[in-house]
C-alpha cells in the first residue's frame, strides 16, 4: 500500500468515515474539554505501515567493509544519501598486526537504518493525517504513536492513531494539525499563545564498530598492561571516548533531524528515547528517538500571575 | 476573548502564516517541559531554551570486582568521572544555546561489569528580561520546585553526586553454620550496606561542598545489588546543591487548601486568566 491521500483510502475506510456514528479515542475528561474548546470529534483516525526490519547490515566486526558501508549512506552516491553523514574513525596506535587485534575502529551513522524508520513513521502518520482529511477535519488530537515486532522481529509494525477534530467557523488547513496533546493540556497551549502544527519524531542510529582501546576497554582488559599502557594513559579507570562520541552523536543528530522540521517553530514536550544493540563484543548500535509537538506562537500572552502556594490537604 | 475564539485563531495562524523559511536566522527551540512548567518558569522570568544533554561512559576494568573485598575504587573512581563529565558537557550544550541553567535533569545510571554510563538530560532556561545570560546552574528539580525555591529565595547551583560500590566480605565457616535454618541478620551485608552509604553520602556532600552549598536538597538515593553477585553493594546519591544568596530563607506561607473535587473533573480554564471559557 502506498502512501498517499485522502481520494486514495481503502474503500472499506471511506465507507467507514462516512456511515455510522463517530468515534474517538479521547479519555471523557478530554472529550469534554474537546468541547468546551469548540472542538467536535469526528473519527478515531488511525494509520498504520508494517516494515521490514533488517539487521543484517549491523552484523559482524567486518562489515565496515561490506554491509557497513552500505548502512553509511545506504549507497555511494545514492539519491537517498544525506548531508553531513556522520562517520569519525580510529587507528591502533600498538603498530602491529593480528586477527584478534582491531586496527581500525569507526563510528558512522545507520542512514539506512533512519530511512527505514522515517519511512515507517512518515507513513503511518501520514495514513492517520488521510484519514482526518478525508473526513473534512481541522486537526488530530491526541495522538498515539507506537512501534513494535509484528509476527517477527524483523517485521516491525508503525501505528499512529488520534482523534480527528473540526473546529466550527475556522479556516480549513489544507493538512490538518496534529499534536500528541489533549484536553486540558492543549487548551492551556492555546490560551499561551501557542498553536499546534504537527507531531514531529526522528530517529537517529549510530554504529560504533570499537577499535582495539575500544575493545580492551568494554571488555575490561585494560589493566594497566603492556598494550594499556602503550595507548597512552587508557589503562584501568577512564573515559571511553569512542563510545562518548557515538552516544553524543546520536543525540546530536536527533536533535538536528528534528530542527530541520521545525524551522522558527518550537518543539514542545520533546521526549528522547535512548536504545543499545550489543552486536558483539566492541561492537555497538545506539539509537535515540526524539519525538514531540511542532508548535507555533500566535500571539503573545499575558504572564501568569504569581502561583499562590498551597498544601493539598488530601 | 474566549478559548473557542483562540482555538480559531490559533487554527487561522497555522493554516495561513507559514513559518519562517528553514535556514533563516530565526532558529526553533526545543523543550521537554509540560505547558504547565513552561507556564509556571515564564511567571517568574524564565523561559526554555533548548533540550541539552550530557552522557558518559568510563570504564572499569577487568579484576576490579574480584578477589577483594570492601570498597572497589575502581568503581567508584569511574562513576565520580563519569558524572563529572556529563555534567560538563550538560553546561557546555547549554551555553553553546544561550542558557543560563538547566532545569529538570533526567540522571540515569547504568552499572555493568566493565563500565559505568551516566546520562543526563534536561531543558536549558534563561532569564527573560536580561541582556547577558551567564551559566548560572543545573539542577534536577521540577520547573514547580525550582519556582517555589526562587520564591523562598534559593538558588540552585548545580548536581551533587556520591557513589559507593562495596564487596561484602564472605561469611566465616562458623557464622554460616551458626546461621543456618535462623532468622538472622546478616552482619557481612548490612554492613557493606553501611560502608556504602557513608561512603556515598560524605562524597556527595562534599560535592556540594566544593560547588559552595549550603545543603543538598531533593536527593535520591538507590541502593542495593550492584551486579549479578549478591555480594557487591552499590550505594548512590544524587540531590541538587543550593545556596541562599541573602543569607536569609523567605516564609512563602502555603495556604492550606482541602479540595472537594475529583481530580478527572479538574479542568478548569479559569484557572488560566481569570476568564470564563463562555
Amino acid at each position: 500500500m502506498a502512501a498517499t491521500g485522502a481520494d486514495k483510502l481503502p474503500e472499506a475506510a471511506t465507507r467507514r468515515l462516512t456511515e455510522g456514528a463517530w468515534t474517538s479515542g479521547l479519555s471523557v475528561a478530554d472529550f469534554a474539554s474537546c468541547l468546551e474548546m469548540g472542538m467536535q470529534p469526528v473519527g478515531y483516525v488511525q494509520g498504520y505501515a508494517v516494515m521490514q526490519w533488517s539487521w543484517f547490515m549491523t552484523t559482524g566486526a567486518l562489515s565496515m567493509g561490506g554491509g557497513g558501508l552500505g548502512g553509511f549512506g545506504g549507497g555511494w552516491g545514492s539519491p537517498q544519501q544525506r548531508r553531513g553523514q556522520y562517520l569519525e574513525q580510529w587507528q591502533c596506535p600498538h603498530g602491529f598486526v593480528s586477527s584478534e587485534h582491531r586496527m581500525y575502529g569507526a563510528n558512522y551513522e545507520l542512514t539506512w537504518l533512519e530511512e527505514s524508520w522515517a519511512t515507517g513513521w512518515g507513513l503511518a502518520t501520514g495514513r492517520m493525517i488521510d484519514e482526518a482529511k478525508a473526513l473534512g477535519a481541522t486537526g488530530v488530537v491526541g495522538v498515539v504513536d507506537t512501534m513494535h515486532p509484528l509476527v517477527s522481529g524483523s517485521t516491525v509494525e508503525f501505528r499512529s492513531s488520534g482523534t480527528a477534530v473540526k473546529v466550527a467557523d475556522a479556516p480549513h488547513p489544507s493538512t490538518p494539525f496534529s499534536t500528541y496533546l489533549s484536553g486540558q493540556r492543549l487548551a492551556k497551549l492555546i490560551e499561551a499563545g501557542f498553536a499546534p502544527v504537527s507531531v514531529v519524531a526522528t530517529l537517529s542510529a549510530v554504529r560504533m564498530l570499537g577499535y582495539c582501546i575500544t575493545h580492551y576497554q568494554l571488555a575490561g582488559t585494560n589493566v594497566g598492561n603492556w598494550y594499556g599502557a602503550a595507548a597512552g594513559g587508557v589503562s584501568g579507570v577512564g573515559p571511553i571516548d569512542q563510545v562518548n562520541r557515538a552516544e553524543a552523536a546520536a543525540r546530536r543528530l536527533a536533535r538536528e533531524r528534528v530542527r530541520e522540521q521545525l524551522a522558527s517553530d518550537i518543539l514542545h514536550g520533546a521526549t528522547l528515547e535512548r536504545s543499545e544493540r550489543e552486536i558483539g563484543e566492541g561492537d555497538l548500535s545506539i539509537q535515540c528517538v526524539l519525538k514531540g509537538t511542532r508548535v507555533r506562537r500566535f500571539k503573545d500572552f499575558d504572564p501568569l500571575p504569581d502561583a499562590a502556594p498551597v498544601v493539598r490537604l488530601t | 476573548m474566549t478559548i473557542r475564539d483562540e482555538v480559531r485563531q490559533a487554527v487561522t495562524a497555522v493554516a495561513s502564516a507559514p513559518p519562517a523559511a528553514p535556514g533563516s536566522a530565526v532558529r526553533g527551540t526545543t523543550s521537554d517541559l509540560t505547558i504547565d512548567e513552561m507556564l509556571l518558569l515564564h511567571s517568574a522570568g524564565w523561559e526554555p531554551v533548548d533540550f541539552v544533554y550530557g552522557i558518559s561512559w568510563w570504564s572499569v576494568p577487568w579484576g576490579a570486582w574480584q578477589w577483594t573485598t570492601g570498597e572497589v575504587q575502581e568503581a567508584s573512581s569511574a562513576f565520580a568521572g563519569a558524572a563529572a563529565q556529563a555534567a560538563k558537557q550538560l553546561r557546555e550544550s547549554c551555553e553553546r544555546a544561550g542558557g543560563s541553567g538547566v532545569l529538570g535533569v533526567e540522571v540515569g545510571v547504568r552499572v555493568s561489569s566493565h563500565h559505568i554510563a551516566i546520562e543526563l538530560s534536561g531543558t536549558a532556561v534563561r532569564r527573560t528580561r536580561a541582556d547577558e545570560h551567564r551559566f548560572e546552574f543545573v539542577s534536577d528539580l521540577s520547573a514547580r520546585d525550582f519556582v517555589l525555591l526562587d520564591r523562598a529565595g534559593w538558588r540552585p547551583l548545580g548536581l551533587a553526586a556520591g557513589a559507593s560500590f562495596v564487596i561484602a566480605p564472605r561469611r566465616t565457616a562458623r557464622e554460616w553454620a551458626s546461621q543456618q535454618g535462623q532468622n538472622a541478620e546478616l552482619p557481612n551485608l548490612t554492613q557493606a550496606l553501611y560502608l556504602a552509604r557513608e561512603r556515598a553520602m560524605e562524597r556527595m556532600q562534599r560535592s556540594g561542598a566544593t560547588m559552595k552549598a549550603d545543603g543538598i536538597v531533593a536527593v535520591k538515593l538507590r541502593e542495593g545489588r550492584a551486579s549479578s553477585s549478591v555480594r557487591v553493594i552499590q550505594f548512590v546519591a544524587i540531590g541538587t546543591g543550593v545556596h541562599l544568596p541573602t543569607g536569609s530563607h523567605r516564609s512563602v506561607a502555603p495556604e492550606m487548601v482541602v479540595p472537594l473535587d475529583e481530580l478527572a473533573r479538574q479542568f478548569d480554564l479559569k484557572s488560566l486568566r481569570g476568564a470564563s471559557p463562555g
